[in-house]
């Protein structure tokens, strides 16, 4: 034991002992408190950085709204614009109506539907509104409306006639959404190809499928395009690119307001991009005269007649009255003809004189045919 | 992103619409021949068996042919009575009439409306009362 005693190491371990335990223990508690105020460093840089973040958020909403509230106000003239053009033109159309100078007018009027339909678009985008009332209209109808308001409107061919009819509130946006999808089809097609529109019902509704011969999209612009049409995640008016891409994100916008489905993610039979709209039965409904919607603009006006034979755009409808008025079919026949009792005549003269008038008239009042 | 559901109504105006499908589509960009046979009192009659194979024609050219189906027609009220403009209607009624759907007949002069013997009749029945 004594041998021990004397050994220097062992004192020297015994005094070393505390003061190594005393300098672990100091070690040990200043590396306790930097990490502590590592960790309240870190909590305030975290704090700092998400306060920020909200700020540059809360500015971009800002500057969105404020950006989306003056586009709106913007295209809620161009749209008033467009539409008082639209009626304007009607109007020059049906008092030149026979002349070279309808070409012209057709082809403004063309232009003035684009025009309009981009203000539209806009405007969705920012939260406004289509401004336009429409009565119920055939889905035909509403995809030629459709077809009306692209460039190349020409290349569209409708191929199925339907019975179904579009609800008022509906007509307009899905004929927007057919328009802005004709347009992307035609642009990224070549110019010599068609694009079809097949109408078919299913299940859930009716599908409004349009096929082109264009290019397709790849994966990455199908997954962008699906974010958008989704309308799960709304694009502001500054994330549109440049030059801006207004079409999914619109009919995005729009599908989702007024509960319709747009996918496009599958391929047309010509190799292009195939899109189809599923409109579901709250949006559909049944024409009023169901049997042939000759004009489907002016029933309205029909129902207020309480006519026996019309046609079913409510107007007055010939049936056939053995030998007709006006042309004599020879000779020999004139005496028969002379068997007309004079209200027919009169009736069938004023008809005839009638047609002519609102012909040529430059606003013919369109209530004006009484049932005979 | 708002979601409004239904238009504030005073925040939007209503806009007053022109017709939803516009003349130029009706026609489909066909331009107007010159050569045109028709005018505003070429008289037009639906063919005999047109209504059992419109099935696949535009609501407007179905409206022409149910229109014609009692009998003659002018072009002026074809027109009329669709509130189309006389050009839109001549387009349409050339296709209907290449496609057989509609007969047309030539406007007849006024002089040879007058029958002779009616004339002669009515002469006749002057001078015995007056004559």
């Amino acid at each position: 034991m004594t041998q021990y005693m004397q050994d220097p190491a062992l004192w020297g371990l015994i005094a070393g002992t505390p003061l190594a335990a005393a300098v672990i223990y100091r070690g040990r508690k200043s590396a306790a408190r930097l990490r502590k105020e590592n960790a309240e460093l870190a909590a305030r840089h975290a704090e700092l950085e998400s306060t920020l973040s909200e700020s540059v958020e809360d500015a971009r909403i800002r500057a969105e709204d404020a950006t989306k509230t003056a586009l709106k106000s913007a295209m809620r003239t161009l749209q008033g614009l467009a539409n008082e053009q639209q009626l304007a033109i009607s109007k020059v159309q049906e008092k030149y109506g026979d002349q070279q100078i309808l070409q012209d007018l057709l082809d403004i009027d063309h232009m003035n539907s684009q025009f309009g339909r981009r203000a539209q678009s806009v405007a969705v985008l920012c939260d406004g509104w289509l401004g336009r009332q429409r009565a119920v209209a055939s889905l035909y109808d509403v995809a030629r409306s459709a077809k009306g308001r692209v460039r190349h409107y020409t290349r569209v061919e409708i191929r199925s006639q339907t019975s179904f009819a579009v609800a008022p509130r509906a007509v307009e946006p899905v004929a927007l959404v057919l328009a802005e999808l004709l347009d992307n089809a035609t642009s990224y097609s070549a110019p010599e190809t068609a694009i079809d529109i097949n109408i078919r019902t299913v299940p859930k509704g009716v599908c409004v499928i349009i096929d082109d011969a264009g290019v397709g999209m790849n994966e990455e612009e199908k997954s962008r395009a699906a974010r958008l049409l989704s309308g799960d995640h709304p694009v502001g008016v500054t994330e549109l690119g440049n030059p801006p891409q207004f079409g999914f994100a619109v009919i995005g916008v729009l599908a989702a307001r007024y509960g319709f489905t747009v996918s496009v993610d599958s391929a047309s039979p010509y190799g292009g991009v195939r899109a189809v709209v599923l409109l579901p039965q709250e949006l559909l409904t049944s024409m009023p005269e169901p049997e042939t919607p000759a004009v489907p603009e002016r029933t309205a006006a029909a129902e207020e007649r309480p006519a026996p034979t019309t046609t079913a755009g409510g107007l007055p409808k010939r049936r056939r009255r053995g030998q007709m008025a006006i042309v004599p079919q020879s000779r020999t026949e004139s005496e028969s003809a002379a068997g007309r009792t004079s209200e027919e005549t009169a009736s069938i003269m004023g008809a005839f004189q009638r047609g002519t008038q609102s012909g040529r008239k430059t606003d013919p009042s369109r209530e004006g045919f009484e049932v005979q | 992103m708002t979601t409004p559901q239904e238009p504030d109504r005073d925040d939007i105006e209503t806009l007053e619409s022109g017709e939803l499908v516009r003349p130029y589509v009706i026609i489909n960009g066909r331009g107007f021949s010159d050569g045109n046979r028709f005018d505003l009192v070429t008289l037009v009659t639906a063919s005999a068996d047109s209504e059992q194979r419109w099935g696949q024609l535009d609501p407007e050219m179905r409206g022409v042919v149910d229109l014609c189906d009692g009998g003659y027609l002018s072009v002026a009220e074809i027109a009329g009575h669709l509130g189309l403009p006389i050009g839109i209607v001549k387009v349409l009624l050339v296709d209907l009439a290449e496609q057989g759907y509609i007969l047309t007949r030539a406007p007849i002069p006024p002089a040879q409306l007058a029958d002779i013997k009616v004339l002669q009749e009515v002469l006749d029945g002057l001078q015995a009362r007056f004559g």
